[in-house]
Parts: structure tokens; C-alpha cells; sequence
């Protein structure tokens, strides 16, 4: 009874296996496939390694680029810098000339009411006298020009408050930089079946990397006094407060 | 009181517009530096500065460094500190507040405005 039992497991083992081999007729093409799949994939692997290869390879140069429009823009502002200092210099003196001529015709103006006194019964002479009233008052002429230079001084100093664009583009430019390292980076670590010489031509360029605390990637140049407003309002809830404790609390 | 200031930027820009700002309200006593490890060099032994004017995000000490730097050393603890700085999240002003700046205010700023907090800070001082 045992000897039955154990050729019908048997049998149904086979049964089994024959059902087995039955699926991995049907298995081969579908695993062939897979094989010939891969086989045309591998190329196209290569071909992305190389490309991610020669991606990352030039990453380096657009960060020395951008690096660059930092130093020509900083080397830019400078300059404007410098000749607006230069121009608010000399519209300095050419003011105080004006305050020193302002001051002399005052006092010519002063002697020519004393000579005007002394000539008043000269009959001869108040023909001329009047003639020369026509032709005579720089007073408003000379505070004229003083408002002027005020204004242009006003415009020259407005115009270097705007070169803070500067600072805040330059930290646009270092936080893309970090961005472009950190791409670098990840493209680098993607790279498979290269060989140690490219793995190691890629990671012998120095990147200076930027340390992320020298910028702000949130920083934009906007007329906006939102962000002011807030400051003001955060700074005036702390002014009462005297202790680190109260600070710490009003905040948390 | 003669007022000497420290004008704190890594960016050179910064440095002579806030210096510029600085002499049109007739402030001409100042002094610079590049970070706020510079900053803490020119602030040692009789440097005769008495105000602070710090960015935030600089290299190799940060403004917000300096400013607890500063608080935490009881020989010039009481330095008024004014922060310009791009940052003007709430969080990034509640922080620089919780490190004890005195004014904080933010880039790009007006003349009014600096003067306004200078003036601010220089009354509570």
C-alpha cells in the first residue's frame, strides 16, 4: 500500500516537473527577448555613461563662467563707484566755488546800493545806473545753481544705492554655482562602467565649492518694502523685551 | 559722540555703499571689514568702535556668528549691532533677533531707512 502511495508521488511529481518544463519552453523566448533587450541596451548605457561623462566634464567651465560674470560685474560696479565718488568729489568744489561766489555778490551788491546812495542826485548818471540793474543780478542765478548741483549729487549718490543689485545678483550667481556643483556631483556618482582614468580626469578638476553660509539663494533685488515692514514689526515686539528668556519666548 | 563705525561685507560693493551712505549722514569715522572673523580682529583692544554694522551671509564667519560672537564677550557684549542683510524671511529675522542684533534691516535699503535705524538704535543705546 506504501509502494502505491510512493509511485503516485511520484508521478505527480513528475507531473509537476512536466508542467515545469512545459512553462519554460514557454519561459525561453520571453527570457531570449530579455537577453537581446539587454544586449541592445548595453550600447545605449555606454553611450549615456559618455554623455554624463562629457556633461559633468564641462560643468566645471560653466561655474568658472558664471564666476566670472561675478568678477566683471563686481569690477563694473567699482568703476561706476569710482567715477561717481569722482563726480560727487568735484561737484563738491564746484559748489563751494559757488557758495564763495554767492557770498562776493551779496557783498558787491551791498557796495552798489552805497554807490547807488552816492550817485543819487548825479543826474548824468541814473541813465547808466539803471542800465546796469538790467544787466546786473546773479544772485538767483548763483542759488539756482546750487539747487542743481544738490540734485545731481542726489541722483549721482541714487545711483550707486542702485548698484546693490550687484551684491544680490552676485548671490543669485553663487547659489546657481552651488546648484550646477551639486548637479555635478550627483551626475558624477551615476557614472558606471567607466574607466578609472575618466573617473579620475573628472574628479581631479577643482571645484571651489561655495560654501552655502557666503550667500543667500533667496536674495532678489525688489523696490518692495515687504520684507522691511515685517523686520520692523519683529524688531519693535522685541525692543521691550530685555531678557534672552522673554526674547526666546515672544518668538517661540 | 564721536561714533566709529564697523562696516562688516564680503561684497566690496556693499562696503562702500553702506560707507558712502555712512558719510551723507555725516558719519566719516569708520572702519571695514571682509567677514566676521576680520570683523572680530579690528574690534580687539582699543579699536574705539562703537557700532556694528554687519551683512549676514559672508564666508568664513557669517554676520549671525558674529553678532553671538559678540553678545558672548562681556568686554564689548553691549556693542550696538545693526544687521543689513538680503535675508528677509520671518524666520531668518526672528533668528538674528534671538541672537540680539539691535536693528535689522533689509537689502537693497534706502538712505531714510538706514538712517532711520541707525538713529533707532543709537536712542536705546
Amino acid at each position: 500500500m506504501k509502494q502505491v502511495s510512493t509511485m503516485s508521488d511520484l508521478f505527480e511529481r513528475l507531473n509537476d516537473l512536466k508542467t515545469v518544463f512545459k512553462y519554460g519552453q514557454k519561459l525561453i523566448p520571453i527570457i531570449q527577448s530579455i537577453i537581446d533587450f539587454m544586449k541592445e541596451t548595453v550600447p545605449l548605457l555606454e553611450d549615456i555613461n559618455t554623455s554624463i561623462a562629457d556633461s559633468t566634464s564641462k560643468i566645471p567651465r560653466a561655474k568658472d563662467q558664471i564666476d566670472n560674470i561675478s568678477s566683471a560685474t563686481e569690477l563694473a560696479t567699482t568703476e561706476i563707484l569710482d567715477i561717481a565718488d569722482s563726480i560727487s568729489n568735484d561737484l563738491d568744489k564746484i559748489k563751494q566755488e559757488f557758495k564763495l561766489l554767492e557770498q562776493k555778490e551779496i557783498k558787491r551788491q551791498e557796495i552798489w546800493c552805497g554807490i547807488k546812495n552816492l550817485l543819487k542826485n548825479e543826474k548824468n548818471a541814473q541813465e547808466l545806473i539803471k542800465e546796469y540793474e538790467q544787466l546786473d543780478n546773479f544772485l538767483p542765478l548763483v542759488k539756482n545753481f546750487g539747487k542743481v548741483f544738490d540734485k545731481i549729487n542726489n541722483d549721482v549718490y541714487n545711483i550707486t544705492l542702485s548698484l546693490q543689485v550687484q551684491d544680490i545678483t552676485s548671490q543669485q550667481l553663487a547659489a546657481v554655482n552651488h546648484l550646477i556643483e551639486s548637479v555635478r556631483q550627483r551626475l558624477s556618482s551615476l557614472i558606471i562602467h567607466l574607466d578609472e582614468t575618466e573617473l579620475n580626469n573628472i574628479d581631479s578638476v577643482q571645484i571651489d565649492s561655495n560654501n552655502d553660509s557666503a550667500f543667500n539663494p533667496e536674495a532678489k533685488y525688489t523696490k518692495s518694502q515687504e520684507n522691511q515692514d515685517l523686520a520692523d514689526v519683529l524688531v519693535n515686539q522685541s525692543l521691550n523685551k530685555t531678557s534672552q528668556d522673554e526674547i526666546d519666548k515672544l518668538f517661540s | 559722540m564721536d561714533i566709529k563705525f564697523l562696516v562688516v561685507d564680503d561684497s566690496v560693493t556693499m562696503r562702500r555703499i553702506v560707507i558712502n551712505s555712512l558719510k551723507n549722514l555725516g558719519y566719516n569715522n569708520y572702519v571695514e571689514a571682509g567677514d566676521g572673523k576680520e570683523a572680530l580682529e579690528k574690534l580687539g583692544a582699543d579699536s574705539g568702535i562703537n557700532f556694528v554694522i554687519t551683512d549676514w551671509n559672508m564666508p568664513v564667519l557669517s554676520g549671525l556668528d558674529l553678532v553671538k560672537t559678540i553678545r558672548s564677550d562681556d568686554k564689548i557684549s553691549s556693542m550696538p549691532i545693526l544687521m543689513v542683510t538680503t535675508r528677509g524671511v520671518k524666520e531668518d529675522i526672528i533668528e538674528a533677533l534671538q541672537a540680539r542684533v539691535n536693528n535689522y534691516v533689509v537689502k537693497p535699503f534706502t538712505p531714510q531707512i538706514l538712517k532711520e535705524k541707525i538713529d533707532q538704535v543709537l536712542q536705546a543705546a
